[in-house]
């Protein structure tokens, strides 16, 4: 008897645990907010005490570009 | 009568002449040689001498040659990861005030120091400062906002990337930042408007695409968050989060065999643990 109640309580845990693995997946498929939007931009270098003088400044550039590539933008 | 042209003639060396000639150029090329160290390990010019015996002149050299050299310090320790010694340095500069644009670069250098030790709060009033100090600091507008993004406060990104597009309307960074605190805040209107000036501005960013994307996904645009995912993928074939994202599309629509190739996709691209699995987990259930 004790065996059979072990299975019993075996099989009901498992099937609980599929039960609400199954709820939550198909919750995240209904959740419209769970597909997250892109990484934040990745912060831009040290800038050197004559950097902003001149046009040798890689921040500088980087936060005025015109393109993705050149100002560094995430790519996930 | 013309005379028939003289055939020409090599010109003769004597082999001397040769010998001299390599020999020469060897010794030339030794000379250059020997000489190329040497000119690496040579000082630059000495500092000139001050002009002034005056004590206020001689402190201000003084101050300006300690900031000149606390910058290549710190500047290095950054480069090398070697945050709480660029954060001494750098608390040292902003001490010492130096005029523009030092004194705001300092403010920057400093603020990315404390960001990377884990003090945001003290990142974001620095950069505030330095932005005070020169309003068009673009690097200075674009950390602000990633610092901001990162820490959570939205409001406080938007206000930082609203300020930052005010004078660098062109930058993808900025239109970037802004689209981001914007999609996150909820306000779908200017994410929309942000990404498709991005798109616009660099038709081949996937990323942007995948953003308008989430965009539609949450304004309930299934049909139009779908076409912008085929965009990102077509652009980048191994872009794990779009292959997600198109996957939980499909599903809705009740294209369940699609779906199941877009999570396998994604199982199959994805560097991230924890959507791997998910992936997994979802097209073993379709």
């Amino acid at each position: 008897m004790k065996h059979f109640l072990r299975w019993v309580m075996a099989g009901v845990l498992a099937l609980g645990a599929c039960a609400s693995a199954a709820l939550g997946a198909e919750m995240l498929l209904d959740d419209r907010g769970a597909v997250a939007a892109s990484s934040p931009p990745a912060l831009l270098g040290p800038i050197t005490e004559s950097g902003r003088a001149g046009w040798d400044c890689a921040p500088e550039h980087a936060a005025t570009a015109r393109t993705a590539n050149a100002a560094g933008l995430p790519h996930d | 009568m013309q005379r028939p042209p003289a055939p020409q003639t090599p010109p003769v060396y004597r082999t001397t002449d040769v010998y001299a000639r390599v020999v020469a150029a060897s010794f030339l090329a030794l000379i250059v040689t020997a000489m190329a160290p040497a000119s690496a390990q040579t000082y630059t010019g000495p500092t000139p001498a001050p002009r002034s015996t005056d004590a206020a002149t001689l402190a201000a050299q003084g101050r300006a040659r300690e900031v000149r050299e606390r910058f290549v310090r710190g500047v290095a320790a950054e480069e090398h990861g070697d945050w709480s010694t660029a954060a001494s340095e750098f608390t040292r500069v902003v001490a010492l005030d130096p005029p523009e644009p030092k004194g705001s670069s300092a403010r920057y250098d400093l603020a990315l120091a404390q960001t990377h030790l884990g003090r945001d709060d003290a990142a974001v009033a620095l950069l505030e400062e330095a932005l005070h100090r020169d309003p068009r600091f673009a690097a200075a507008a674009a950390n602000l906002v990633a610092v901001q993004l990162r820490r959570g406060d939205l409001a406080g990104a938007r206000r930082a990337a609203d300020q930052y597009l005010a004078f660098a309307p062109d930058s993808v960074l900025a239109r970037y930042g802004r689209g981001l605190a914007a999609l996150r805040a909820g306000d779908l209107v200017t994410a929309r408007g942000d990404f498709r000036v991005l798109i616009d501005a660099d038709p081949s960013y996937a990323t942007a695409h995948y953003d308008l994307a989430v965009v539609e996904l949450r304004a309930g645009r299934d049909d139009a968050a779908r076409t912008e995912l085929e965009h990102a993928l077509a652009l980048a074939p191994n872009y794990a989060r779009a292959s997600f994202a198109l996957g939980t599309v499909l599903v809705r629509a009740g294209r369940r065999a699609d779906a199941r190739v877009a999570f396998d996709r994604c199982a199959h691209d994805a560097e991230d643990p924890a959507l791997r699995a998910l992936a997994i987990d979802l097209r073993d259930r379709l």
